[in-house]
């Protein structure tokens, strides 16, 4: 493989393995604050052991997620020197803000694992706040820095030298509102579902118990609060990008030629070579329409803009819509759970439902992943939009092919024990005198 | 003195001296893991993940507050540095990744039994293979190998293998398997402390030969770094980390072990201070300076800034963390893992 290739595979996969346990360290926190607080104000002990049952998978994917980055932070320099030469004094100091994010969240996190036995409940309670604080923070901050990606600001360019350095405008770029809110909430219904999916599988199989329907209806709620907001954050992003990011937006929709009144293209596969979306579905002015909120707007096609300068719809329409079609999967699973739960106000056993939810459940980190494929892929041929391309901010060893195979081999490997851990039968009996998770000893 | 860019380079050794006081004891715990022998070999091997357990994540973050402290404010010189060091940056990534998961691994799956082996060996392997990485990686930068041409690097393939760099990485080795033990003794008694007591003190000797040895390989293969060691910039710290070792031994000697789990970590302290004020004011030895390879200075102020606010709320953190779980983990767990 060339050397570019491998480097963007191997960020890639770097990215979107650490993607899934970051999420994960975003999403458990908020449940791990909202189990102990309600265990606190009902005086109901079975919410505090909800959450220490949490805290053994938790432990675990934290430690990846730490891991993960930290491999990250090195491949910034090992993949993209040249990238991080230019970048660094503007995006480095978001990178520096969710350094302290993530130390906070891990000292709170030590703290509440193995707290149980130090500190009084409502002092566990307590550290809950800002490792749950502390996890959204890491999150916005370090979306900023994609964000730059995507809309580089608060620097001016002098032969090719850095003038007029603004760190904090460059912190605060157009594109990282809607980014750091739509991403952020993606993580709490991606963990919700996640979590959702393993109690309705426990339910299915009739390990029927108090327990298992609080911890489904406590982590769908989460999620299901997420869904709408989901909805309104991500009308926001593409209005944005509708406006600073327009090849992103042509390749989104798959809108090859620039159009007024432009339909909104659902499934399909967009040809470059003719210009055209095979197979899609047409809804006659809907994209202009939503992107512009008037059915007649004229909206950018991909031939509005310079030959070398805009992004691959095959890479980017696809995830496009499979994060928008995991979004209505996510919808129908838990407005069916809601309905049957208000009319019985009872947690609904009946298998369909609970199918349902088992099979959304994957949905929410899958359209987290996709959405961050739009992003990347959408941004090409640049890694700082209109400043630098990929290729330009590459290191220049060779054989990062090599590096590529021995770090997918170490993925696989870590992967393929994690799996072996989580899903032993031990991890999921229901011995309610021990949660495993907070004991430390090795025995 | 006083410059952005000079205290910019005293936050980076602050992360190099933290992450090794800390997190090389964690590294040195997985050493002695592999190394533990004789009759209290598991009850060692017990005490040290137990120790180990609730800080190591922490720990290990003063690894990223170095990445990231580089690439903040010395964009060329970052970008310089993982360009020319990619091999051993590499080799020492797969040590953590392994080191991390299987010490995560095995805390949590411990209880099915079955996977314990194997794990705490890739642990213990991984956990050498780490330090000596990073500590050839690190000398590498002393020893002005590195070439520039038209200011981007051009690294010969190997060049950081060398006798400086390679006793680099045993020091790097030496500096975890001296710190663990002493850190040990103060949460252990009898036998058990005991043994940590001598593997502190033979870790000890090991350090101090290594460290005595890098001198003349130095004067051979990093010339510069070796003069300016012994000029008037580094010489002090040199006086200063030996004798403050020899302190560390005699404590160890006499069990002051609290005094002497001080003395070791400041003769650490004073040895990483002692290798960086004699790369100063370079951050590759004689060929980038760290004025030349650091950001704007906008960048500088909005960093610092940041780090006050920063360390404003991780202090009382990290206090009430190390104050929660001083001594031995969980003391009480006998009496309740009965009821």
């Amino acid at each position: 493989m060339d050397n570019i290739l491998s480097a963007r595979a191997l960020m890639g996969i770097s990215l979107g393995f650490h993607i899934i346990y970051a999420t994960i360290g975003i999403g458990l926190p908020l449940m791990l604050m909202i189990a102990e607080g309600l265990s606190l104000r009902t005086g109901d002990e079975l919410y505090h052991q909800l959450a220490r049952r949490w805290m053994r998978p938790a432990g675990v994917l934290f430690a990846i997620g730490a891991v993960s980055g930290t491999v990250l932070s090195f491949e910034l320099g090992l993949l993209w020197p040249r990238f991080m030469a230019f970048s660094g004094p503007l995006i480095g100091l978001p990178f520096s803000m969710e350094g302290f994010a993530f130390f906070t969240e891990a000292i709170f996190l030590a703290l509440y694992i193995y707290g149980e036995h130090r500190l009084s409940r409502r002092m566990l309670f307590l550290c809950t706040i800002p490792l749950a604080i502390a996890a959204a923070a890491s999150a916005v901050l370090v979306i900023s820095s994609n964000a730059w990606m995507n809309t580089p600001t608060g620097f001016r360019l002098v032969n090719g030298a850095l003038v007029d350095v603004h760190p904090f405008r460059a912190l605060a770029n157009p594109a990282w509102a809607h980014e750091a809110v739509h991403g952020t909430l993606a993580a709490y219904a991606a963990t919700g579902f996640a979590m959702a999916g393993v109690y309705a599988a426990a339910l299915l199989r009739g390990h029927c118990s108090d327990y298992k329907k609080r911890a489904l209806t406590l982590a769908l709620a989460v999620a299901s609060m997420s869904l709408p907001l989901m909805l309104i954050s991500g009308d926001w992003a593409a209005m944005t990008v509708a406006v600073q990011q327009k090849p992103k937006l042509a390749a989104m929709e798959a809108l090859f030629t620039t159009t007024s009144g432009a339909p909104l293209i659902i499934g399909g596969w967009p040809d470059p070579a003719s210009g055209k979306v095979l197979y899609g579905i047409r809804i006659p002015k809907l994209l202009s329409f939503l992107a512009y909120r008037n059915p007649d707007a004229l909206v950018e096609g991909l031939d509005a803009f310079p030959h070398g300068t805009i992004p691959d719809p095959r890479l980017v329409h696809p995830f496009f819509d499979l994060m928008v079609a995991s979004f209505f999967i996510m919808l129908v699973a838990a407005v069916w759970f809601w309905w049957l739960r208000w009319r019985r106000r009872e947690v609904p056993l009946d298998k369909w439902p609970l199918r349902a939810l088992l099979f959304a459940s994957p949905f929410g980190l899958i359209a987290l992943e996709s959405g961050w494929l739009v992003t990347e892929f959408g941004r090409q041929p640049w890694i700082a939009h209109g400043h630098m391309r990929v290729a330009e901010g590459m290191t220049q060893q060779t054989g990062i092919d090599l590096i590529l195979f021995t770090f997918v081999s170490v993925y696989l490997a870590l992967t393929t024990v994690l799996l072996k851990l989580l899903l032993q039968p031990a991890s999921i009996g229901d011995r309610a005198e021990t949660i495993q998770g907070d004991r430390h000893v090795d025995s | 003195m006083w410059t952005l860019e000079n205290l910019a380079a005293g936050a980076v050794c602050l992360g190099l001296v933290m992450y090794t006081v800390f997190g090389g004891a964690d590294f040195g715990g997985g050493i002695w893991t592999a190394l533990a022998s004789g009759p209290r070999a598991p009850e060692e091997r017990e005490g040290l993940f137990n120790a180990i357990g609730p800080v190591w994540e922490t720990n290990h973050i003063w690894l990223i507050f170095v990445v990231v402290t580089l690439f903040t404010a010395f964009p060329r010189g970052f970008a310089a540095l993982f360009t020319a060091l990619l091999v051993p940056l590499v080799i020492a990534l797969i040590g953590i990744n392994f080191r991390g998961a299987a010490f995560a691994f095995r805390h949590f799956g411990r209880q099915t039994g079955k996977h314990i082996p194997f794990m705490a060996s890739i642990f213990a392997v991984a956990s050498m293979l780490t330090p000596f990485a990073l500590g050839m990686a690190v000398t590498a930068t002393a020893t002005g190998k590195i070439d520039f041409v038209n200011g981007w690097v051009q690294a010969e393939a190997w060049f950081w293998i060398g006798p400086f760099t390679l006793v680099g990485g045993l020091v790097g080795l030496a500096i975890c398997a001296y710190l663990a033990p002493i850190y040990m003794t103060v949460r252990t008694e009898g036998e058990l402390q005991n043994d940590f007591r001598r593997q502190g003190i033979i870790a000890g000797l090991v350090l101090g030969i290594l460290t005595t040895v890098e001198i003349p390989v130095a004067m051979v293969d990093a010339p510069l770094f070796a003069s300016r060691l012994l000029a008037s910039k580094g010489a002090p710290f040199v006086a200063m980390a030996v004798l403050s070792g020899a302190t560390a031994m005699v404590l160890l000697w006499r069990c002051r072990f609290l005094w002497a789990q001080i003395a070791a970590a400041a003769t650490v302290t004073l040895t990483i201070t002692g290798f960086a004020s004699a790369m100063y004011p370079d951050l590759l030895i004689g060929q980038l300076s760290l004025a030349a390879a650091a950001a704007p200075a906008a960048t500088l102020s909005a960093f610092f800034s940041v780090l006050v606010i920063g360390i404003i709320i991780l202090v009382p953190s990290l206090l009430f963390l190390y104050w929660t779980f001083r001594g031995e983990p969980n003391p009480e767990l006998p009496r309740l893992w009965r009821d």
